[in-house]
């Protein structure tokens, strides 16, 4: 066994919801209907589980308490990409489909759009994140970012240095916000003052930067699709460290940090989701509910890591208890 | 019927490729991105940029299709899903066929053999 990486032999055996039971399981899938696709997932406030329906132009709500699912269409052409908590409870989407911010509200299911200016084109909007202002920053993968005022509704847009590119984004607890850029092989942060953003790359050159996760002391975790490799800056010593992922030809799609700052990184070359601890530098992986599953994005609250499984129409959950104790 | 590309208007074909322009290029030389490079598609070998790591899927469907026709790409972009199953190219596709048609013929119009 490679010392990097360590197989959860204990959790190999996840097990389909079964409706009776189940909640303590380690490791558990929620089908979903055929042709879902869900391709980001987010924890809702009343323990449900929302999910970016990208083909079906919908929110999706899991019950995990029942196995049950439903769907709040978004609108015409509506293709949303991600899905994310706001500070009001409600869950904002950043839908490709229709060059639009979306909020669904969880009480009344009202859905509001905030059309991005004419003048911007198709930005194939990709993910968001809230600042601790309140501020709802997000990125458009054809080469923009920029930002919504929820409160005002003010929208600005700006063009990506070097184009093409930006796809995740997260915030520091101190407010920071940086966002990664897959094509253009870097990360960035704003500055929320002027809206310029300062290039930072990493060592290895042509990485693809995928997405980004800050950790509890504001480090910045990065997912390095090309180079298959685990990236973290740390903006305070302004320093890179880089961690090959296990086996042979590792593809990091996904990166999040949970509650105990563990690192969790979809694999798409090895099917599976790995966690890694920066204390002990070690991998630990947990295998998806079939080949291809095709985790793009992670996300969780305290104790839960949620996952969705595009390829498979299926979201999963790695319960975490064991680490949080 | 697909939406073959001699109806297509390839000045249009450039908005629609907004849609693509985040990961794939039409210029030949330009292969690093998260996508291969559209230069030559019609016509060109499926799964065959070198280097590139595409799916299982497509990798499995170019084993039964050898070519990328118009009218298979047509399918294909009307719902890449559906013509390949777990694709792992996001992209929902483009429901309107004349835009399709349009988007075709933009791509062969990149195409120095045309």
């Amino acid at each position: 066994m490679l010392p990097a990486c360590r197989i959860a032999f204990a959790l190999l055996a996840f097990l389909a919801f079964t409706g009776s039971g189940s909640a303590q399981q380690p490791q558990q899938v929620f089908p979903l209907p055929e042709g879902t696709y869900p391709h980001d997932v987010a924890p809702a406030p009343d323990g449900k589980v929302w999910y970016s329906a990208q083909r079906n132009g919908a929110l999706g709500i899991l019950d995990p308490s029942t196995g049950q699912s439903r769907e709040i269409k978004l609108g015409p052409k509506s293709a949303p990409h991600g899905v994310i908590q706001g500070p009001d409870g409600a869950a904002w989407l950043t839908d490709g489909g229709q060059n639009a911010i979306v909020r669904v509200d969880p009480q009344t299911e009202k859905v509001m759009a905030w059309k991005l200016p004419e003048d911007t084109g198709y930005t194939n909007l990709n993910t968001a994140v809230f600042d601790m202002d309140g501020i709802h920053w997000f990125t458009g993968q054809n080469g923009f970012y920029g930002r919504l005022n929820p409160r005002s509704g003010e929208i600005k847009v700006w063009k990506a240095p070097r184009g093409r590119g930006p796809y995740g984004i997260t915030a520091t607890p101190e407010g920071d916000v940086y966002y990664a850029s897959l094509a253009g092989n870097h990360i960035a942060r704003i500055d929320k003052t002027t809206g310029d953003a300062m290039v930072i790359e990493p060592p290895t050159k042509g990485q693809g930067a995928r997405r980004v996760w800050s950790d509890t002391k504001g480090r910045i975790w990065v997912s390095e699709w090309n180079a298959g490799q685990l990236g973290l800056y740390d903006p305070k010593a302004n320093s890179w460290r880089e961690w090959k992922l296990p086996g042979d030809k590792p593809q990091a799609y996904a990166v999040y940090v949970d509650d105990n700052d563990i690192v969790w990184v979809s694999d798409w070359g090895a099917d599976a989701i790995l966690s890694f601890d920066p204390a002990t530098e070690q991998f630990t992986s947990y295998p998806m509910s079939e080949a291809d599953a095709n985790v793009r994005q992670i996300l969780g609250r305290p104790g839960e890591v949620w996952l969705p499984e595009s390829g498979a129409d299926r979201l999963m959950v790695i319960r975490t208890a064991r680490q949080s104790q | 019927m697909g939406a073959l590309a001699d109806g297509g208007d390839p000045v249009q074909g450039e908005k629609a490729f907004q849609y693509c322009y985040s990961c794939h290029s039409v210029q030949p030389d330009e292969t690093n991105l998260p996508g291969p490079s559209l230069y030559g598609i019609v016509g060109r070998r499926i799964a065959s940029q070198e280097g590139f790591s595409y799916s299982p899927a497509l990798r499995a469907f170019a084993q039964r299709e050898e070519r990328w026709s118009e009218e298979l790409l047509d399918r294909y972009l009307a719902a890449p899903y559906k013509l390949v199953p777990k694709t792992s190219m996001a992209f929902p596709g483009v429901e309107a066929q004349d835009e399709r048609a349009d988007l075709i013929a933009y791509l062969r119009s990149k195409d120095e053999r045309y």
